[in-house]
């Protein structure tokens, strides 16, 4: 397991490694809470919303919205509470940064949501936190009350007259509470389903009032942009995704971890094969899933001598996207069908059954791979998925329908032979294998 | 108020439509069909079963119509491939782990994803895997459950929350393992069945109503309720002259309740067909004696003779006549006439517990109709309980409420279920709502009046404030249970709230479903009670002819008079208290075997409709009263026909001048009685003051809120009947198993359900 920067300055891995790098003395040693200071010293709401939008700070948790974009749409003059809420439920498969971040760095999200909380006038804010990681808010209460203690919380922060609480919640351990709008519902105490958007939460979220819903990671870079200046924030990053990106990499590399990239790291082989330490026991790359499970997967010919840049252009040009920063390595032994067959079965476990195309599109989806993995697949099952997943993608409540259709859509264009070589059975009427009882 | 249009093209035409109109009722309404399940007008939205996906124009994706306010310049398509192809896909997702049973279905054949399914799914089959497998239970009594059939449309919690306020079912589990059920297993409600009036599919079902009938062997005829005042629409279905069920569903009916209906409505139906009818006339040739079944002719004869003695011996006004307000109108008309014309007696009245003589007398204000308080933005309800007693009206306030942003003002001793949706509740002392009453009406008795009703002289002037700042309709409701004196202050208040861009309509809530009618129809205007008609039987009154029967709480708390009377001639359904004193008993039709009207709380006059030919040898209440007539040798000339009966109440009610049954033909277009404006008194309130005054005061306030069915499930002498209802009065035990029908496993008898009650 690495934890590293790599090609840039660490920021947000800039203290994992010290000791006791959760106690607020190590975090305030090393630079910590010195841009809640600046910001509290003399800087309006507006201009830290400006730093932010200059910083060209995309949001970290898979759909890349423009953080300062994001702020700014919060309407000023409502006069209902404000709301800040820390996306910390990282359910995606694949991912598990924030997790790293909350275990070894849990002020710099405090000091981040603080001044959030600042740009917005938010008074109460909410760290809602998977029920799997059910520890990080153990860590999180402690890290609270060391804030408050520090008088970095609650009334009058650092002297100023800005207030501020932050409460962590915890769900009850689903996929969907990651959606923002789910995880609203789930923070209310309802069911966890997604709700209509518009209104946005930022107009119309946490009880109806203005909420901003940002990933862990996302929070976490705001105390960097505040010190160095969102100018000089965007320049670690490309023009159109500033900064730098977390990488949580697993599968069959020499060694998985967490890496820090500047975005726009310039080439996703070398990623792979020197910084990670190239692929386990000198195997041959198959295939690459960058961003969380529900991004395109990669063929290593998409990847090996093409220079693929690690940013948000970069990697659609290349046919996949950033999505979450889940790198899922593959080698040669991997079946795609069988690892696309298990990513679905995760999907129609969490599909959470609001509307129809994904919860009984994922259902049937999976009853088809177990069909075939039962040896009764037939020669039409492959366009069968595919239709079934064109009938789901786009016509889903929310995002997740199409996240779940994704994968097997790129798993079957780009992976034939895994499905052909399932789907010609020795059945050649057509009709699979007889199913009378 | 001039709407602002907005430009809309829909399938290349041009439409001007209001600016912010839903989009899928702007296609349905211009011809382009759009298929849904989960949209369902005025619940909240879902867009979950993304049937009515369109393509607009700079929109990235296909939107669901049911969630798009349209805005000018908007271009749509709502038929291309692609969306049929979305359609179908999302059919075809929809059949995947719905089982094909339709043809042992209750629903097969009026099923709304059978039609989706023709109308827009595919042709092939593509699903071949196992279906999700759950099996068939019992939710109650009332409700049974298929969860398999389950399209997660989520109407049914959305009426029991938006209509009920009862969240009594919810959907649990995940994905497609999501199924609508209930807390701890049992459905603890009110049992309305809206669930399954609603439901697209055969998921939650009529117990009642199980594997009798396929919808298409039912004649459905379509008829007013005859339980409470609200008068819904509905739909008898009957096969072989038996009522088998009774919906509201609006294919078959549009009226003032859409598909809404309570428990007694939707499963108080089967006293109807009940075994205990009143089979034949029957005798009872001397005192203490049995009941000898008997002809008609027998039966008139006797009778006739008999009255015709005793006016004799004692003079006309020894003859009483009674009529219940579940009769129909034309029942209660012909009664009047043979009491006044025929018989010339001065002593007839109803045997409705409230009267709403004074209200009508002084009648200052348009009565509201359903839909006006749905729409209404301050709401006044004092005393009563309409989510028990009149339930319609409890939905109308709760959905003013929670869709339409009214402002419930409640007074009541009582905190009532409604007490949920308040803006202001006053919380009086027990039976000091009339104190409230006469502080609306004038500012002057506030200290009276918040002194009596144990509240705080403000809570009165914000009420008072809460009505004049209301831009809108304001509607103020009351028991019937209130005074004359402070009916006549209600029916008055227009003058004291009525004002620019402001409406006052009243909405009295009597108990029956013809009450407003046998007002209508003159039989209050002695102004006389039932108990003070028990108490002359057998002094002034010598005979009496009751039409219906006098009810529990009559005989209960009134003098025992019946006993003491020479002669009693009763006409019911059920042998029952009356009966048991009577001298002869005349078979009736219930409301399901006759053709009449009655009218509502809003003053609808409405149609029931003959469902069924009258069982055994009963008649319609008035023909029996016309045989009687023309025994005595008066022919009213209505010869048979119900709708002569009406052409001769349209003559002579002014109320009801120009209505004719072709008027009242549609049920989507309920007519209103023309009530003429009634005089105010000089100071209407000084009468209602000096009844505050004399109020005791003192009593402890009730903090209890009743439980559901407090009302709804007491059982009288229709419900009784019904087996299910005594489950319910009893508590509605869990059974052993939820897999067989409760009614198989526990048995109830009257006396106990009673008991427990």
């Amino acid at each position: 397991m690495r934890i590293e920067a790599i090609g840039c300055e660490p920021l947000q891995l800039r203290r994992v490694h010290l000791e006791n790098s959760r106690s607020i003395d190590v975090y305030r040693r090393n630079g910590g809470y010195e841009a809640l200071k600046k910001v509290l010293d003399g800087m309006s709401p507006d201009d830290v919303i400006n730093e932010v939008k200059k910083s060209a700070l995309r949001g970290r948790g898979g759909a890349g919205f423009p953080t300062g974009m994001k702020w700014s749409f919060v309407p000023k003059d409502s006069p209902k509470p404000k709301y800040v809420v820390c996306n910390a439920d990282e359910s995606e498969p694949g991912t598990f940064k924030d997790r790293y971040l909350m275990e070894r760095d849990p002020h710099m999200l405090l000091e981040g949501m603080l001044i959030a909380a600042y740009a917005l006038n938010a008074k109460t804010n909410y760290i809602y936190t998977r029920g799997e990681y059910r520890y990080l808010i153990d860590i999180m209460d402690v890290a609270l009350e060391e804030a408050r203690a520090a008088g970095l919380l609650g009334n009058n922060i650092l002297g100023s007259n800005f207030s501020c609480e932050i409460y962590t919640h915890t769900g009850a351990g689903a996929y969907i509470c990651g959606e923002e709008t789910a995880l609203l519902s789930s923070l209310e105490g309802l069911r966890g389903h997604p709700r209509m958007k518009p209104p946005f939460p930022a107009v119309s979220g946490l009880y109806a009032c203005p909420t901003v819903v940002n990933n862990v990671e996302t929070l976490t870079a705001v105390p960097d942009i505040i010190k160095m200046g969102g100018e000089a924030y965007q320049k670690l990053g490309t023009e159109k995704s500033g900064g730098t990106k977390l990488w949580s990499v697993s599968g069959h590399v020499n060694q998985p971890g967490v890496y820090e990239l500047p975005m726009g790291y310039d080439d996703m082989e070398k990623f792979i094969m020197e910084d990670c330490g190239g692929i386990l026991g000198g195997k041959q790359l198959k295939a690459v899933i960058p961003g969380g499970s529900s991004v395109y997967i990669m063929r290593a010919d998409q990847i090996i001598g093409k220079d693929v840049r690690m940013d948000y252009e970069g990697l659609v040009a290349a046919g996949s996207s950033v999505g979450s920063g889940g790198f899922i390595v593959m080698d040669e032994t991997v079946d795609v069908f069988e690892s696309t067959k298990n990513l679905t079965e995760f999907y129609k476990h969490e599909s959470c059954g609001w509307c129809t195309p994904c919860r009984e599109g994922t259902d049937w989806l999976v009853k088809v791979f177990k069909r075939i993995d039962n040896g009764g697949g037939r020669p039409e099952d492959a366009q069968l998925m595919l239709d079934l997943c064109d009938n789901i993608e786009g016509k889903s409540f929310c995002p997740l329908g199409d996240a779940a259709a994704w994968p097997i859509q790129s798993a079957i264009k780009r992976f034939p032979e895994d499905f052909k070589k399932r789907l010609a059975t020795d059945n050649t009427d057509g009709h699979g294998p007889d199913r009378s009882p | 108020m001039a709407t602002e249009l907005a430009k809309v093209t829909i399938n290349g035409k041009l439409f001007e439509v209001p600016k912010g109109a839903r989009l899928i009722d702007v296609c349905r309404e211009k011809g382009f069909d759009i298929p849904s399940f989960c949209y369902y007008a005025d619940l909240a939205l879902q867009a979950s079963c993304r049937m009515c996906l369109v393509r607009i124009e700079k929109m990235p994706k296909l939107q669901t119509s049911c969630t798009i306010t349209v805005t000018d310049g908007m271009v749509v398509t709502t038929q291309s491939e692609e969306i049929e192809k979305a359609q179908r896909g999302m059919t075809e997702f929809l059949l995947a782990n719905h089982p094909l049973d339709c043809p042992v279905c209750d629903r097969g054949g009026e099923c709304e994803l059978q039609e989706m399914t023709f109308d827009w799914g595919g042709l092939e089959e593509r699903f071949t895997e196992q279906k999700n497998y759950y099996a068939e239970r019992y939710l109650s009594p009332m409700v049974a459950n298929d969860p398999q059939r389950c399209i997660l449309c989520k109407r049914c919690t959305r009426v029991c929350d938006e209509w009920m306020g009862e969240e009594a079912i919810e959907a649990g589990g995940r994905g497609s393992h999501t199924v609508i059920g209930t807390y701890l297993g049992w459905l603890d409600c009110s049992q309305c069945g809206n669930c399954i009036e609603v439901c697209p599919t055969g998921t939650l079902l009529d117990a009642t109503y199980r594997h009798q009938t396929r919808p298409w062997e039912l004649a459905q005829n379509i008829s007013t309720c005859n339980y409470c005042s609200d008068g819904c629409q509905m739909s008898i279905g009957s096969r072989a002259g038996e009522v088998r069920r009774v919906v509201a569903r609006d294919r078959y009916v549009n009226g003032i309740n859409g598909e809404f209906l309570c428990v007694k409505g939707r499963f108080g139906h089967p006293f109807i067909n009940h075994e205990d009818r009143i089979r034949t006339p029957m005798i009872r040739y001397k005192k203490g004696g049995k009941l000898i079944p008997a002809t008609w002719d027998e039966a008139i004869r006797h009778v006739a003779t008999r009255l015709d003695e005793i006016a004799e011996q004692h003079g006309r006004d020894a003859i009483g006549v009674v009529g219940s307000p579940r009769l129909t109108n034309e029942s209660l008309y012909v009664l009047r006439r043979f009491a006044t014309e025929l018989v010339g007696t001065n002593n007839y009245t109803t045997t409705d517990l409230h009267s709403l003589q004074s209200f009508f007398e002084h009648l200052g204000a348009p009565l509201a109709t359903h839909r006006d308080i749905r729409y209404a933005k301050t709401i006044v309800l004092i005393g009563g309980d309409p989510s028990e007693l009149q339930p319609l009206t409890g939905k109308q306030i709760r959905q003013a409420v929670r869709n339409g942003g009214a402002q419930l003002v409640l007074v009541n001793s009582v905190p009532i279920r409604l007490r949920e949706q308040t803006a202001l509740f006053v919380h009086v002392n027990p039976g000091t709502e009339e104190a409230v009453l006469l502080a609306l009406a004038d500012p002057a008795n506030d200290s009276l009046a918040a002194d009596k009703a144990g509240v705080d002289a403000q809570q009165l002037a914000a009420a008072r404030q809460m009505i004049k700042a209301t831009d809108g309709d304001v509607v103020v409701m009351f028991d019937a249970a209130l005074s004359a004196d402070a009916q006549v202050v209600a029916a008055q208040l227009a003058t004291v709230f009525g004002g620019e861009g402001r409406r006052l309509l009243l909405h009295p809530l009597p108990l029956f479903n013809n009450s407003v009618g046998a007002h209508d129809m003159g039989l209050m205007d002695r102004h006389l009670s039932p108990y003070q008609m028990l108490d002359m039987a057998g002094d002034t009154i010598r005979a009496m002819y009751v039409a219906g029967s006098f009810l529990p709480e009559h005989l209960e708390q009134g003098s025992d008079g019946l006993a003491k009377l020479d002669f009693l001639v009763v006409q019911e359904l059920f042998e029952n208290a009356t009966t048991a004193a009577a001298d002869v008993v005349l078979p009736a039709a219930s409301y399901a075997e006759v053709d009449g009207t009655f009218t509502n709380n809003s003053g609808l006059v409405q149609r029931v409709r003959q469902a069924i030919p009258p069982l055994h040898q009963s008649k319609a209440d008035w023909m029996i009263v016309d045989q009687l007539a023309q025994e005595l040798g008066l022919d009213f000339g209505y010869q048979l026909s119900p709708s002569a009966v009406f052409r001769d109440i349209a003559k002579n009610v002014a109320a009801y001048s120009g209505m004719t049954y072709p008027a009242l033909k549609d049920e989507s277009k309920p007519v209103q009685a023309r009530y003429a404006a009634g005089a105010a008194g000089a100071d209407s309130t000084a009468a209602l003051r000096s009844r505050v005054e004399a109020l005791a005061g003192n009593g402890e306030k009730i903090t209890v809120t009743p439980d559901v069915g407090e009302e709804l499930f007491r059982l009288g002498m229709l419900t009784e009947k019904v087996p299910q209802f005594r489950l319910l009065a009893s508590g509605n035990p869990r059974p052993e198993t939820t897999a067989v029908s409760p009614l198989y496993q526990i048995t109830v008898t009257r006396e106990q359900a009673n008991g427990h009650g």
